[in-house]
């Protein structure tokens, strides 16, 4: 179930976000010099400025930090898809990672903040072929 | 700190709802700068600068298109959106006062009927950057952005919907007295406000700025040269533009989160200019959307977190007897959006003694800037 249309924006693959959109798991960057994990992903590491990386995978569980409501369609495209709730989710493992997503089974004036929920990863093909499951969020 | 500039002109375009406007953008840049030149009693041929923030009037094609000449220094501030009206002062505060230029003008100029609507988003089919972690999910817009910094603030410090009201109720009422005010003439109830439509929960449509067309200016000059102006010069007293450490991690991951990106920023402020908000008579807070004024409120230091309700309630924010009136020549809601320039402006007749709503013998006047939107900037004029 995906809250916005098939065709809206999907992720542009590199190589430090590849890992978190393809591999269904919440894959976040480690510094492979000095362990510091940072989330989004960044070119270089913000304690050492090393620029290689590695990945630690969290479990995929986490508490609404936050949400909004989207009620105006910033875009046509949008029309048919508003009202819709973008959550931000707190990991559980990892507070300070806050990871941006939906909560498509939950209706939009029930959402709260500190509401458990778990990933689960919604499948999308780009127009180039590219498969990519992005992180989405549903109660646990 | 007060350096050597000081401010000796103010100038404004007739400022229209989005669409409105019969003159394009470089044309309204271009009557606000003229204007202000003449508010201060120079000519072109003394203004030797420019600067601005994501303006797209450029300082080359403004300057032979004027007259101005010669040119000594030109600049624009990084990111940030609105937040660049006071950091774009003190970038001509900085570069007077270091010599590289006489008389700059700071300005803005924006058509939102001419160009794009920042109310809407483009279609975009494959994000990249830290858009790839937001864009897919339909977060997009500057309403979407604040309200999510905005919902999350509200439940950490008990803060209401009728807080949010309040910022929107005191432009608006501010507005009443400003014949230049796009909302002159069309003041805003409570029950309107609460019966407005859903925009980005939890902002209503009017917690959110309008789409306008219009421009303004200011003249930064130098003390000696201010001497044997029109008007009497007001003093930058201090500004700040910055951010805290690693408070600009994009996509909510901020360690600073939720923010109207103004601790660093209030406390470098108040450091400089020797004072503290307890000092400020009237304030002009920068309303992209009414929940990072209430946030930028709590970290420029005029109250805690928790005590915000208290602070915008029973008039205290309102002219003429609230403890610090905000937006008192209707602001961003009130008056126009002009990316938050009017703001400044209004800090500068506060100072002179010339706003609709003058707040009786200023002696201190801040303009905080784009709240929301890292970095953040604010500004403070007083008498030279």
């Amino acid at each position: 179930m995906s809250v916005l249309p098939d065709d809206w924006a999907l992720p542009a693959l590199d190589a430090r976000n590849e890992r978190w959109f393809t591999s269904q798991s919440i894959a976040v960057q480690r510094c492979s010099g000095c362990a510091t994990r940072q989330h989004p992903p960044e070119e270089i590491c913000h304690r050492c400025g090393a620029s290689s990386f590695d990945h630690d995978v969290l479990a995929p569980t986490g508490t609404v930090f936050s949400f909004t409501v989207a009620h105006y369609a910033v875009n046509r495209a949008l029309a048919d898809s508003v009202p819709y709730a973008v959550v931000l989710v707190s990991l559980d493992e990892d507070p300070a990672v806050r990871v941006v997503g939906n909560l498509p089974g939950v209706p939009c004036e029930d959402i709260r903040i500190g509401m458990a929920v778990e990933a689960y990863w919604e499948e999308r093909t780009a127009e180039d072929g590219t498969v990519i499951h992005l992180p989405q969020w549903r109660l646990r | 700190m007060r350096g050597a500039a000081v401010v000796v002109g103010v100038g404004e375009s007739t400022y229209y709802k989005r669409g409105g406007s019969p003159d394009t953008e470089f044309q309204l840049a271009c009557t606000a700068i003229r204007r202000a030149v003449e508010d201060a009693g120079l000519t072109m041929a003394d203004v030797d600068g420019f600067t601005s923030y994501m303006d797209r009037n450029e300082p080359v094609r403004l300057s032979a298109a004027l007259g101005v000449g010669p040119l000594n220094f030109t600049a624009q501030t990084f990111g940030g959106g609105g937040n660049g009206a006071a950091a774009a002062v003190t970038l001509a505060d900085a570069a007077i006062s270091a010599g590289y230029a006489e008389t700059i003008v700071v300005f803005r100029a924006l058509a939102q009927g001419q160009f794009h609507r920042y109310g809407q988003a483009g279609r975009v089919r494959r994000a990249r950057g830290a858009g790839a972690f937001t864009a897919p999910y339909g977060m997009l817009s500057a309403a979407q952005i604040c309200a999510m910094q905005t919902m999350r603030y509200m439940h950490e410090h008990g803060i209401t919907q009728d807080s949010l009201a309040e910022i929107v109720l005191a432009g608006f009422e501010h507005a009443q007295r400003n014949p230049r005010a796009i909302r002159y003439g069309t003041p805003l109830t409570r029950e309107q406000y609460h019966a407005s439509r859903w925009i980005a929960e939890p902002f209503h449509l009017y917690d959110c700025c309008p789409e306008n067309d219009g421009a303004a200016a200011i003249v930064v000059t130098t003390r000696e040269r201010a001497r044997d102006l029109r008007k009497p010069p007001v003093a930058i007293v201090a500004g700040a533009h910055g951010l805290e450490h690693r408070g600009g991690v994009p996509a909510f991951a901020d360690p600073t989160f939720p923010t109207a990106y103004h601790r660093h920023v209030g406390t470098k402020l108040w450091e400089r200019a020797g004072c503290g908000p307890k000092d400020i008579q009237v304030a002009q807070f920068y309303e992209n959307f009414t929940g990072p004024v209430l946030i930028a409120i709590a970290e420029m230091g005029f109250c805690e977190p928790g005590e915000v309700n208290d602070f915008v309630a029973d008039g205290n924010i309102r002219w003429p007897d609230g403890g610090l009136p905000i937006n008192t020549a209707g602001g961003n809601l009130g008056e126009a959006y002009i990316h938050g320039f009017g703001n400044v402006v209004e800090a500068v007749r506060q100072v002179r003694g010339e706003s609709t709503c003058q707040v009786p013998d200023v002696e201190l006047s801040l303009s905080v800037s784009g709240p929301g939107y890292a970095p953040g900037s604010a500004i403070l004029f007083g008498k030279a």
